[in-house]
């Protein structure tokens, strides 16, 4: 994805340059080739192997066996259908939606709630607020382990919510553990993006007799769409790829997410590489679908909170 | 453990085979951080009772399994066994089926959270560990089960002398060949030590390479070195290198490096690089004459699956033999977790009889032989028939190195150091002395 995004902030840059320096500035055209191969060696380092894996995922394992993975035959979708069933895909996907949609939006939500009162009010302590969301941004989650597990075990859920009746082996957890986790950063981003917003619009809100919440959801929402649409773009990226409190806190094969039903593909000592090649693509592609859909605001997004900042 | 059965990993110990080999950076190292922690997690003993003292009365019970649904007959034979007790008692069994790899790495966290009743798990020290951590039940009151032996009693029994498993299946570890390959060249499985020398130097002349090797698996030059340790320096000494009872960096175990060292011109070269998967297609293509592997070879080369054949590797001092050999062996659990130990135990002792063993081997083929031996042989293929025989003959059977010693020794140390032995073979010294340097901190022994 960076490579997606790594070329947009040179775009302002360019036509100012060359409006100055009429083609002799750092940007003239025999830098711009140099750079623009710089670039592509470097997209396609990066594109290579998942590339390569896709190409893969088309062909016949015994065909690859055979004749080694830099011929060119055998051609299947049968890795496609195999991985579908095998990986359990239209369940995990299920469970990967029930994960990642929950906690994407309650992550906007308690974190907007956050950066609203940290932009728009100047107490004493805002500093500190913020210092201690980003400190636990920064703090390893492998770290909190032992103390989560521990305390999950000991949490009874409803058995509606949990088959097993503790939050080990429920949604619950992993919404709340992933909500946890990411709300440090969305606060940061937000926080520094309400910041931009002019704070006369508050007092002729305030004026008008719109209440906090009024100015924080009729008002301020609104306004940080953009940043809004980005960090939903990150986060369900983020969520939907891990791994690690899934792992830990599920145990039942029909709960895992997508990304860890993935080893299903795999055998005990038997793996078909050219087939979890095909459910590495099947797994990555709502989130390429995500990112295309929003990569407009996703882009802008980042921009704004930069320049403005 | 992944052990003797893991996937293809690199250089991840063979019981954390993670998730290897996607082509997405950041879940190749979600997966590493989910193996640490696991690993951590191993450090916080359970605080679980162990529920022993409950007499097996059947029950509705869940069964934790180690293979994914529809991955093939691995799951399908223990749903068979889950299914004909059901429908032999009249009581459900809900099965909760988790891949291997996952199930292995995270195996601490669920045996200390909410396990199921019975799970599938191996003999061995990884047994015994859990043992001691009061993690599995007692269930020495379902021993000594009809039909089973005093050897596979023996797999079943934690320090302590009490059992707390129920072996199904086995599978011997063994030199791989292809019948036709071998009858091409007028090449017989070798009887001696000279008959074994004379072989490689023939195959290495006709341009064939006599072994081939893969060590990208870590776990697989594990089997190398039990074998070379048990036919140079015999199986009690090997046990009592896996139990820290004898030194790593002893003149026995240096011979057994150097030994290694004079036949590596004859295996494949770059092994580091290589699964073992890429390893059996090289013997069943014909660049290579044989394969040290288990009998699982067959699931990566089911093209010539008929034309494979095997002998045991030959005696390479005569006062020591040849019949000791690896066979790990797979089985059940009861979680001390549990707490419905009455019917976990009667399903428990279900799965050790030879019922299960057939409904097991009816329903899918598998490189494996039932523990039970009134278990119909009717279904096994040829290698299964030549297996059980060849187990049944040797005196001796260990675990597989990483089964029979402590789990973060075998994984963590002893794969790295065969794969820098692998690498550079003629630094034996440093090797053998780091291995009994970290031996000493892990296992606590002098």
């Amino acid at each position: 994805m960076s490579t997606n995004t790594a070329p947009a902030p040179v775009e302002p840059e360019t036509p100012p340059t060359n409006k100055h320096a009429g083609g002799t500035g750092v940007l003239n055209r025999k830098r711009g080739t140099i750079a623009t191969v710089v670039m592509a060696v470097l997209a396609f380092v990066w594109l290579f192997p998942l590339l390569w894996a896709v190409y893969n995922s088309f062909r016949d394992y015994s065909y690859t066996q055979a004749n080694g993975y830099l011929s060119f035959g055998g051609w299947t979708l049968g890795n496609y259908e195999e991985a579908w069933t095998r990986g359990q895909f239209s369940r995990t996907l299920l469970n990967s939606l029930y994960i990642t949609v929950p906690a994407v939006l309650l992550t906007l939500f308690l974190s907007s709630l956050v950066a609203f009162v940290l932009a728009r009010f100047s107490y004493r302590f805002n500093l500190t607020l913020l210092g201690v969301f980003l400190a636990a941004n920064l703090l390893p989650p492998q770290a909190l382990l032992i103390p989560v597990f521990r305390m999950f075990r000991d949490i009874p859920l409803p058995s509606f919510l949990s088959d097993t009746g503790t939050m080990l082996n429920s949604f619950t957890a992993l919404v709340l553990v992933n909500t946890a986790f990411q709300m440090g950063f969305c606060a940061f981003v937000l926080s520094n993006y309400m910041k931009t917003i002019p704070h006369d619009i508050y007092e002729s809100a305030e004026l008008d007799g719109a209440s906090v919440w009024r100015q924080y959801w009729q008002l301020t929402m609104p306004l940080v769409r953009p940043a809004l649409a980005a960090l939903a773009t990150l986060q369900t990226t983020w969520i939907y790829n891990e791994f690690f409190w899934a792992t830990v806190l599920i145990s039942r094969g029909d709960k895992f997410p997508v990304t860890s039903a993935l080893n299903n593909l795999r055998g005990q000592f038997f793996a078909d590489t050219n087939l979890v090649a095909a459910g590495s693509v099947i797994v990555a592609l709502p989130v390429i679908i995500v990112f295309f859909v929003l990569q407009k605001q996703f882009v802008s997004g980042l921009t704004l909170g930069s320049t403005k900042g | 453990m992944s052990g003797s059965r893991p996937t293809p990993s690199t250089t991840i110990p063979a019981s954390f085979a993670a998730t290897r080999g996607w082509t997405r950076r950041n879940m190749l190292i979600a997966s590493g951080l989910g193996l640490g922690g696991a690993a951590l997690l191993g450090g916080c003993g359970g605080g679980d009772s162990s529920g022993s003292g409950a007499s097996a009365e059947p029950g509705a019970v869940r069964f934790g399994v180690n293979e994914a649904r529809g991955s093939g007959p691995a799951f399908q034979r223990n749903e068979a066994m889950a299914n004909a007790y059901a429908a032999a008692q009249g009581v459900e069994v809900t099965l909760n089926a988790v891949d291997h790899n996952t199930f292995q790495e995270s195996i601490n966290t669920y045996l200390q959270g909410t396990p199921d009743d019975v799970f599938t798990w191996f003999a061995g020290y990884r047994m015994s560990q859990f043992a001691e951590n009061g993690l599995i039940s007692d269930v020495s009151d379902l021993w000594p089960v009809d039909g089973m032996g005093e050897a596979f009693q023996q797999a079943s029994t934690a320090p302590d002398g009490n059992q707390y498993f129920m072996p199904a299946g086995y599978y011997p570890w063994a030199v791989f060949y292809r019948k036709s390959v071998f009858e091409e060249n007028g090449w017989t499985a070798p009887e001696s030590a000279d008959d074994f020398d004379a072989l490689l130097q023939d195959m290495d002349g006709k341009g064939i390479t006599p072994f081939a090797f893969a060590a990208k698996d870590a776990w697989a030059p594990m089997g190398t070195f039990d074998i070379l340790n048990m036919r140079l320096n015999g199986y009690d000494f090997h046990m009592q290198l896996t139990k820290g009872e004898q030194a790593w960096d002893s003149p026995e175990v240096r011979q057994v490096f150097e030994r290694w060292a004079q036949l590596l011109p004859y295996h494949q070269q770059n092994a580091l690089g290589r699964t073992w998967q890429e390893a059996a297609t090289s013997m069943a293509n014909g660049d290579c004459g044989m394969y040290l592997l288990g009998t699982f070879v067959v699931d990566g080369v089911a093209d010539v699956a008929d034309d494979l054949d095997f002998f045991t590797f030959p005696a390479l001092d005569d006062t020591i033999g040849n019949d000791a050999l690896d066979a790990p062996i797979d089985g059940f659990c009861v979680a001390a977790g549990s707490d419905n130990q009455a019917a976990a135990k009667a399903f428990l002792q279900f799965l050790g009889t030879a019922e299960a063993a057939d409904a097991a081997n009816s329903e899918a083929d598998a490189p494996m032989i039932a523990a039970n031996s009134n278990a119909s042989t009717e279904a096994y293929g040829a290698l299964q028939k030549k297996s059980a025989e060849v187990v049944q003959q040797a005196s001796s059977i260990a675990q597989f190195l990483d089964r029979d010693t402590n789990a973060d020794l075998a994984n963590t140390v002893i794969t790295a150091a065969l794969q820098d032995f692998i690498r550079t073979p003629d630094r034996i010294d440093e090797i053998t002395t780091s291995i009994q340097q970290q031996a000493q901190s892990i296992l606590g022994t002098s």
